[in-house]
């Protein structure tokens, strides 16, 4: 199972990947977790903490025409066996890093790296039996952009807001003008009996599971603290351990 | 007075440029409300309306089209591609992604 993680800021994404990584890893499955965000932040959600660091600099060189690629020998298995970091439960992440004082330049050979290396993912035979949780930045940019090739499944996180379901709307459209990807869409900090039936209908789909508001998501976060760690009995975790039951058809627990 | 706002995304950049904007019109200033997502939401904390804002026509694509005429000058675009929200305030979207990239 290959998942990509989307919808719009602050709608829950990184607190969904992370989990979801989480207890998938916890199920048996090997588990790597995709960070393309440049404002990284799924580190916290799999319980590493706060992690800035490029993890890709030292497995690209520039070609003759100065592009960045991949260093002979370097694959997608090789990539993740060598530079990916180890969390909780045994999930490796694989990200972006965010620029720093050394600045743009060397940031961005992360960035290129990470691109060469998803579009590898799907094709590596020795990477078959793994399970992919990919966690993108806010809005549609990504997936329209060609970020997410591995892709099988799309979660899209929902509030019941119009700016979080319009951005939803656009991007599930967007996804289906590319075949293969199963779009599931999933509620997130619902508090009225109503939102169920609101998000739907004005996003027009049916909705694959749903979270209610739970202040121990955001107390998580500002501990610096993976939800999974910080509340493992949380109505949170319990609802994402119910979409992966729905997205897989079968039973994982915290 | 140029006001550019900015942080991580749900933090709520859109409520705050929006209703600052409507303020800042009320003492009667000339407002422009400019809208650099890529994904636009500025239109419905301006109070322009949800479905009106996922319809919103945007500068890159006003060029795209090639029917009308490239705006030389920032007063030219604000007018040709912008729209009227509440208050007086004018609305300029710059681009909008609705499909996969071709390329």
């Amino acid at each position: 199972m290959r998942i990509a993680v989307v919808g719009k800021g602050g709608a829950g994404k990184s607190v969904v990947a992370g989990t979801m990584a989480r207890l998938l890893a916890r199920g048996g499955d090997k588990v790597l977790a995709l960070d393309s965000d440049p404002i990284p932040g799924l580190a916290i959600s799999l319980g590493l903490g706060p992690l800035d660091t490029p993890m890709l600099l030292d497995a690209v060189e520039k070609d003759d025409n100065g592009r960045w690629r991949l260093k002979k020998g370097i694959g997608a298995a090789r990539a993740v066996q060598r530079y990916s970091l180890v969390g909780p439960d045994g999930v490796r992440l694989l990200q972006f890093g965010k620029t720093t004082a050394s600045g743009l330049k060397d940031f961005m050979g992360s960035v290129n790296g990470f691109y060469q290396v998803v579009h590898r993912l799907a094709r590596d035979d020795s990477l078959s039996g793994w399970t992919i949780v990919g966690d993108l930045p806010a809005g549609p940019r990504q997936t329209a952009f060609d970020w997410v090739p591995y892709a099988d499944k799309l979660v899209l996180v929902v509030e019941p807001t119009w700016q979080s379901i319009l951005t939803a709307r656009r991007i599930a459209r967007i996804s289906r003008q590319r075949s293969g990807v199963e779009v599931v869409a999933f509620g997130n900090k619902l508090r009225e009996d109503g939102d169920t039936d609101l998000i739907e209908e004005r996003l027009g789909e049916r909705l694959g599971g749903s979270l209610p508001f739970d202040p121990l998501v955001a107390e998580a976060d500002a501990h610096g603290k993976a939800l999974i760690d910080h509340a493992p009995d949380s109505p949170a975790v319990h609802a994402i351990e119910h979409l992966i039951d729905a997205i897989s058809r079968r039973k994982v627990s915290a | 007075m140029k006001i550019a706002v900015a942080g991580k995304g749900g933090v709520g950049k859109t409520t705050i440029s929006g209703t600052l904007a409507r303020h800042l019109a009320r003492t009667g200033m000339p407002v422009i409300a400019l809208d650099c997502d890529t994904n636009p939401m500025l239109g419905v904390s301006l109070g322009v309306g949800p479905e009106e804002t996922d319809r919103l026509g945007t500068v890159r694509q006003g060029l795209d089209t090639g029917e009308v005429e490239h705006q030389p000058t920032t007063q030219g675009i604000v007018e040709t591609f912008g729209t009227d929200a509440p208050d007086g305030v004018r609305l300029v979207v710059v681009s909008r992604i609705d499909n996969i990239d071709p390329g």
